[in-house]
């Protein structure tokens, strides 16, 4: 016999393997979300790594297991990547247990992107609740390091309490950016609170953004989404103006394990950034 | 350029026991009372084989599978992959159903990233096929349009005759693998045609239409009564999901040991409640919606993504589901 191995189409790259990177920060965000700065272990990489906003990575705690989140700094600030983690399972537990030198897996960048060609000179609309300012955060620095490009940038972002605000640093540095309206709310304030009370789509249809040229990117829990959506009905925004990412359980990240199927799409490869013209027209309501 | 040829029996395990001094090659052979594909050990080839238990897709996509492993010698994490095998492999006696099986999966494997563990092992094996003389317990292999009597999803695919075999020789790769040995006779293609036999419990005519089942998985998607009413008896097991040639659904996990680790790629299955259970939500927690996107997957939206269904009719999952639950009937439900 021949060798009965024909001109072989297969790659050498293991898919799975992440690469080394390591923890040069952590940062209390609140009681139960870290945020991680981290970096290449490997320098040539650290050169030739890129990514966009609203792409997602693989993070592996070696011996716990590997968990999808967001990559929340700008592209527009390579100097390392950063991702937040609500602590609530096995892999976010072991990720908050580690501290500043220890090294965790990184498989990414993955899926789609924010449409920024689609964004520039528009009026932008950041609406994020909770963690789900994390992808946004992505965005709006990118947006931010390329201001000329945009018209004006609003940014309301609410979450339970005053202690479950995430990135007080970036609400403090937007809230002073003149070229920036930031609105921070919660839903029960506190002694010291001084900002809004109320939630999000109450406080959106209070300041009532026009819908005109504008575009709004929100981000958060379920039910922020669907209450924030008819505010912005309301307010004149039609689905293809609105844009989201869209949270699924993820495995392999690239289109593979079968589990973030909604109807034919994949969230891993066709998203996980939509529009919400492209949602209602998903052929399945499991997400 | 595809020929034929004839072999005796005596010859075919010649030949087979030869190949083994390349590569490993593995026939039918009962083992606890099933079938599977085992080490060649110049056995006469079973005539009573209809099909292995398992799909041979495990050959393929393995049910566990290491990838890379990790060490940290002196506190120092040092990650190593796991290379894909490279090994000349051959399978003798697959059926046309499960050949057809791999060739769906391949795109699953190839498209976008390309899966180093599920191409090596495809592109390393040549496939010998078996025609089917019987049908299947629960099989609806025609309906699905296979022809269990002649595939081209292999690289020889042999039939049984009463001298012997005849074989069709599809692939380059096929003809590779009889070159230079004396044990084939050149046969033609009338041969080959006029060797077709009917199959013993066969039906006359097929259970369903394809395009039309098709068509009502596709329409009924979002009636939820019939879902309901369908996956009632459905008891979560996940066995069809198991016993599928087509199913490709993993998991990814660790085994951590002292000072090093391995993480794994394993089957998992759509029929497990926690398949797609997140933080603070499960989009199909509901046994109906994990029922619905089994089916859909297969007749509906895998066809949008590969133009092709992942179903083979094999039957498996109907012969051996514990509560006798028929897809078969289902898609009938689907689209009376």
């Amino acid at each position: 016999m021949n060798s009965i191995q024909t001109n072989d189409p297969a790659p050498e790259k293991n898919l799975y393997q992440p690469c080394l990177t390591e923890i040069i920060k952590v940062i209390h965000e609140t009681p139960d979300t870290k945020t991680f700065h981290i970096q290449f272990v490997d320098p040539s990489l650290r050169q030739t790594f890129s990514f966009l906003s609203g792409q997602f990575a693989e993070y592996s705690v070696f011996g716990e297991g590997e968990a999808t989140f967001c990559i929340s700094s700008s592209p527009t600030r390579p100097d390392h990547l950063e991702f937040s983690v609500k602590r609530v399972g096995r892999v976010t537990q072991a990720l908050h247990q580690l501290n500043q030198g220890d090294l965790i897996g990184f498989r990414g960048p993955y899926g789609n992107h924010f449409p920024l060609d689609r964004l520039k000179g528009k009026n932008l609309l950041f609406i994020g609740g909770g963690i789900g300012l994390a992808p946004l955060r992505s965005l709006i620095h990118n947006v931010l390091d390329n201001r000329a490009d945009y018209g004006e940038i609003a940014i309301l972002y609410g979450a339970r309490s005053p202690q479950d605000l995430c990135f007080k640093y970036d609400l403090e540095t937007w809230s002073r950016n003149p070229l920036v309206k930031m609105i921070t709310t919660v839903d029960a304030g506190d002694g010291d609170w001084k900002g809004k009370v109320g939630l999000v789509p109450m406080v959106l249809e209070e300041i009532g953004p026009s819908a005109d040229g504008a575009v709004a990117i929100i981000c958060g829990p379920p039910i922020m989404i669907r209450y924030t959506l008819k505010s912005l009905e309301k307010l004149g925004f039609s689905p293809p103006q609105i844009w989201t990412t869209l949270e699924m359980k993820m495995k392999c990240g690239l289109g593979k394990c079968g589990r973030c199927n909604i109807g034919p799409l994949y969230v891993c490869k066709d998203g996980p950034v939509f529009s919400f013209e492209e949602i209602r027209n998903f052929s399945s309501d499991e997400f | 350029m595809e020929t034929y040829r004839k072999i005796s029996k005596e010859n075919l395990k010649k030949w087979l026991t030869g190949l083994k001094t390349q590569a490993e090659v593995l026939a039918p052979a009962k083992e606890n009372g099933l079938w599977m594909f085992r080490d060649f050990d110049g056995q006469d080839i079973p005539r009573s084989f209809q099909n292995s238990r398992l799909p041979p897709k495990g050959l393929f996509l393995e049910s566990l599978k290491a990838l890379f492993e990790w060490k940290s010698p002196g506190g120092s994490l040092q990650v190593h992959p796991h290379a894909a095998l490279d090994g000349q492999r051959v399978i003798f006696g697959l059926r046309a159903c499960d050949a057809r099986a791999l060739k769906i999966l391949e795109p699953v494997f190839a498209r976008d990233y390309p899966d180093v563990f599920y191409l090596r092992n495809f592109s390393r094996t040549l496939l010998l096929g078996l025609a089917c003389p019987v049908q299947c317990e629960g099989s609806f292999c025609g309906e699905m349009g296979i022809d269990a009597q002649d595939s081209t999803d292999f690289d020889i695919f042999f039939r049984e005759i009463p001298e012997g075999y005849i074989a069709r020789v599809v692939t380059e790769k096929g003809h590779a693998g009889i070159e230079g040995r004396g044990f084939f006779e050149e046969a033609a293609a009338d041969e080959w045609n006029l060797t077709r036999v009917k199959i013993r419990g066969g039906r006359e005519k097929p259970l369903f239409n394809l395009e039309r089942v098709t068509a009502g998985v596709v329409e009924r998607f979002p009636d939820e009564n019939l879902w309901k009413r369908v996956s009632a008896k459905c008891i979560n097991c996940g066995i069809c999901t198991y016993l599928c040639p087509t199913c490709h659904c993993f998991d990814l996990s660790d085994l951590q040991t002292r000072g090093q680790g391995v993480r794994f790629r394993c089957w998992d299955s759509c029929a497990f409640a926690d398949f797609t259970k997140m933080a603070v939500h499960n989009p199909r927690e509901e046994k109906w919606r994990r029922y619905r996107q089994r089916v859909s997957h297969k007749f509906n939206f895998f066809y949008q993504n590969f133009q092709a269904i992942a179903c083979v009719g094999c039957g498996r999952c109907v012969a051996h589901c514990p509560v006798n639950l028929d897809l078969r009937q289902v898609l009938l439900e689907a689209a009376p």
